[in-house]
């Protein structure tokens, strides 16, 4: 049976409540076109695991579809803080788990490895393990034959994985060009389910032409969803950088409410198809620039 | 923006950079973070001038990247022109990050204090706190692993050198001394470059000490500018050195044409 389905149906795989992981890493690769349904659908009480985002974040809590967020950083970069998310923090709306790029992908190693918990070094001497000394996610050991210290990150249960690539085949077979998948591989071994947007369905032909380029086998992918220029306003190299112009303009619109309110309504959730919302802005000319 | 330096040919943006370019060795293997103008320009600098064999990985990922310009992001593909090799992240730049054959990283801070630790999740208190910042990422994991740590700031003031950080995302020196050792973590801060001065770190309490003033500047107003005490060193405190015309002319027209350093500023 395809795996083929539309954006639509594939976000209206994740149920309310469940903890979704999003790949890509700032300003790269991140599965826009499906987070963008998760807001169109109103989600409700989302877990996000974010390792390192922006954008996707950001359209989540101003959706008012997050409940808790577990990451390293969520910012603009240099264009700035993610409005709507540091507003949500700072209201007490959204909770924050933080942690640290390399403690969250041993969390997902853990869990992917079916292990108690992955050692790292990762955290050592700051104030991040503090944080979770109640709920045991992270805590510091000592080994005892050695005397060295390290931490035991526990196991991340993940729902399910969104993550953008450039081509899939119906069964499921997935691959990016090149195999640039920033801490995707880490979040897609630990979920239950995993939904791949990509920039174009492929033959599976054109996947066992050449296997060694295949990312992802078709038993980790569950669901594929079309969407050319996924990742927009995000990047997906080498096709296309991020659209610097679509983050300065958010990040002005959010300086008000009601600017924010007509620009999220009319840019980002308004449109009804992932066309519609290129179209709306201007995207193909942006995302080459 | 770009503010002259008194006395020197060079503006400020451009005497950090060349500051932080002539602290790495030739056999530096560097990364790069978000928002790293000041040392994406320091390591393309030092390649082209005293350490030819500098490694660089643009982003972590694009090994001995030489992009054409600098774009808005120091994260995005913009700046992999020219790398060798992309690599991959949890296998590759997570494998070499831990094992320390990647040497040396830079970060920044929203607050640093006198041992170089620093924060950049959070100005208040963790649960319901004034500005929420961005989050540690990286820090505090880089900071356990990397050896040879460099930090900078061109906003030198007493709200970002603070005697107590609200929290501390990524180990410096830590509680200073031997805190390191301790920990069972290699090496430590190095250099703190500033817009007004750069630090060293006194080597048996591991606090932040002053080893040279940029033209213009008195050990007096960097004592003001910053929120703890600083180590003042024996004897004269030299000037930073001026930039040389070459280092100046890569500078500006090979590493960083377009100046998008200047978004650090």
């Amino acid at each position: 049976m395809s795996k083929v389905t539309t954006l639509e149906q594939a976000a209206a795989q994740v149920p309310d409540g469940a903890t979704v992981a999003i790949g890509g890493l700032s300003m790269n690769s991140a599965p826009m076109a499906l987070v963008r349904e998760l807001v169109r659908q109103e989600k409700k009480d989302l877990t996000l695991v974010a390792i390192v985002a922006g954008m996707a974040v950001d359209w989540l809590v101003a959706g008012r579809c997050v409940r808790r967020v577990l990451s390293g950083l969520v910012s603009f970069e240099g264009l700035g803080l993610a409005p709507n998310f540091r507003a949500g923090v700072q209201s007490g709306r959204v909770a924050v788990e933080e942690y640290s790029e390399h403690l969250l992908i041993c969390r997902l190693q853990a869990q992917s490895s079916n292990l108690p918990f992955m050692p790292t070094k990762a955290g050592l001497g700051t104030d991040v393990l503090g944080l979770h000394t109640a709920s045991g996610a992270v805590r510091e050991e000592r080994d005892a034959p050695s005397g060295e210290r390290y931490v035991a990150c526990t196991r991340l249960p993940v729902d399910v994985a969104l993550v953008h690539a450039h081509e899939a085949d119906e069964r499921g077979n997935a691959r990016v060009n090149p195999k640039l998948v920033w801490m995707d591989n880490e979040i897609v071994n630990a979920a239950a389910r995993t939904v791949a947007s990509v920039e174009r369905v492929a033959a599976t032909e054109a996947f066992t032409a050449e296997p060694e380029r295949t990312t992802y086998p078709r038993f980790m992918i569950d669901a594929v969803a079309p969407a050319p220029l996924g990742a927009y306003p995000c990047s997906s190299f080498p096709d296309y950088s991020h659209d610097s112009e679509f983050f300065t303009a958010y990040s002005q619109a959010a300086r008000d409410r009601g600017e924010f309110t007509q620009f999220f309504r009319e840019r980002v959730v308004g449109p009804e198809t992932w066309e519609d919302f290129l179209d709306a802005n201007n995207a193909a000319t942006g995302a080459s620039a | 923006m770009s503010t002259p330096v008194p006395g020197y040919d060079c503006t400020m943006d451009e005497l950090m950079v060349v500051a932080f370019s002539r602290a790495m060795s030739n056999d530096t293997r560097a990364f790069n973070g978000a928002v790293s103008f000041i040392p994406v320009c320091g390591y393309m600098l030092a390649r082209r001038t005293h350490a030819p064999d500098l490694v660089w990985a643009a982003s972590s990922i694009a090994v001995d990247a030489d992009p054409d310009e600098i774009g808005d992001s120091t994260l995005s593909d913009s700046l992999w022109g020219g790398a060798s090799m992309l690599s991959n992240s949890p296998f590759d730049f997570w494998t070499y990050a831990q094992g320390a054959r990647y040497n040396t990283f830079a970060f920044r801070g929203a607050q640093m204090d006198a041992c170089g630790n620093v924060n950049n999740t959070v100005i208040g208190p963790y649960d319901a706190p004034k500005v929420r910042l961005p989050g540690g990422g990286g820090m505090a994991d880089l900071g356990t692993m990397i050896p040879r740590i460099y930090l900078w700031s061109s906003t030198h003031d007493p709200r970002t050198f603070v005697e107590r950080l609200d929290f501390r995302s990524g180990i410096g020196w830590g509680d200073g001394g031997d805190h390191r050792e301790r920990l069972g973590l290699p090496g430590g801060p190095q250099l703190c470059i500033t817009n007004l001065c750069v630090f060293d770190f006194e080597p048996v309490g591991k606090r932040m000490r002053l080893a040279s003033l940029h033209p213009g500047v008195t050990a007096e107003q960097v004592q003001q500018a910053t929120g703890f005490e600083v180590v003042m060193p024996e004897g004269a405190i030299p000037a930073t050195a001026e930039p040389t015309a070459e280092e100046l002319r890569l500078l500006r027209t090979e590493v960083d044409p377009t100046s998008a350093r200047l978004r650090e500023f």
